[in-house]
């Protein structure tokens, strides 16, 4: 899968209450199928496939132990749809700042070529 | 004490909003958005420099630019204008060809005049939509 698919795996995985409920609880910790069903108004198969979808997108893994077999979050999906989102964030902020470096500059430079202007701005 | 930036998650899920305060009358920052002289001078990323192919600034408009990365590589960009008025708000959309990078989102700005020559926003609220058809 390139980067750009597994982000559209992850995003897609997240785009659910109860899954996004059940990272929330694994977050705390691993624990068993049947313990992460407690909360929620569905059915055992129900979460299974849950699961199945979360364990798909590399969120979460599940152990060996065919009685048990417990969830596990793993955080590199998570911190790459996070890295994702940064870029844009910090995109946008420095942008921001250098348009905020330009327009001073500009405000500069009008004062400068016409100095007694610059308290006329407001005509009726 | 006045916050100069923020983002709002929560007023539409399917956008982004941004809120930004300069110290600079409302005109100064439209022009700084409008006109591709200026847009070069901070448009950025950072490390890079732009080059504007085209620039036809009315609604239905496309402003065609390359963004020249510190790694050489050169990044296509079409940017769409959707709405156009001076001084308060700007609507385009960026991507929309595969000769462009592979971007989608609409961009609404709107430029709020505040006492002593202020300006806030460009309130940026960003929202990706699915690609529309092309013809």
């Amino acid at each position: 899968m390139t980067p750009a698919d597994r982000l559209s795996t992850t995003f897609a995985a997240l785009s659910d209450p109860t899954r996004r409920a059940i990272l929330a609880r694994l977050a705390l910790g691993e624990t068993s199928v049947s313990e992460l069903a407690k909360p929620f108004d569905v059915s055992l198969p129900a979460i299974s496939k849950h699961l199945k979808v979360l364990e798909r997108a590399g969120l979460i893994t599940r152990g060996r132990d065919a009685q048990m077999r417990p969830c596990k979050i793993e955080v590199k999906a998570l911190q790459e749809a996070d890295g994702w989102l940064e870029e844009y964030r910090r995109l946008w902020e420095q942008r921001l700042d250098r348009l905020d470096d330009y327009l001073q500059t500009l405000k500069a430079e009008a004062k400068k070529a016409t100095p007694k202007e610059t308290k006329g701005e407001r005509k009726k | 004490m006045s916050v100069k930036n923020s983002i709002d998650l929560d007023t539409d899920p399917r956008s982004i909003i941004g809120t930004r305060v300069f110290e600079a009358p409302r005109e100064l920052v439209f022009a700084a958005f409008t006109d591709p002289k200026h847009l070069a001078a901070w448009w950025g990323p950072d490390g890079f420099s732009l080059t504007t192919h085209s620039f036809d600034f009315r609604p239905g408009g496309i402003w065609r630019f390359v963004m020249h990365g510190p790694d050489g590589r050169d990044y296509q960009n079409r940017v769409t204008y959707d709405e156009i008025v001076p001084p308060e708000r700007l609507v385009y959309s960026h991507g929309g060809g595969d000769d462009v990078e592979p971007v989608q989102f609409t961009q609404t700005l709107t430029f709020a005049a505040l006492d002593n020559g202020r300006t806030r926003p460009p309130g940026t609220a960003c929202s990706r939509r699915p690609k529309r058809a092309r013809a």
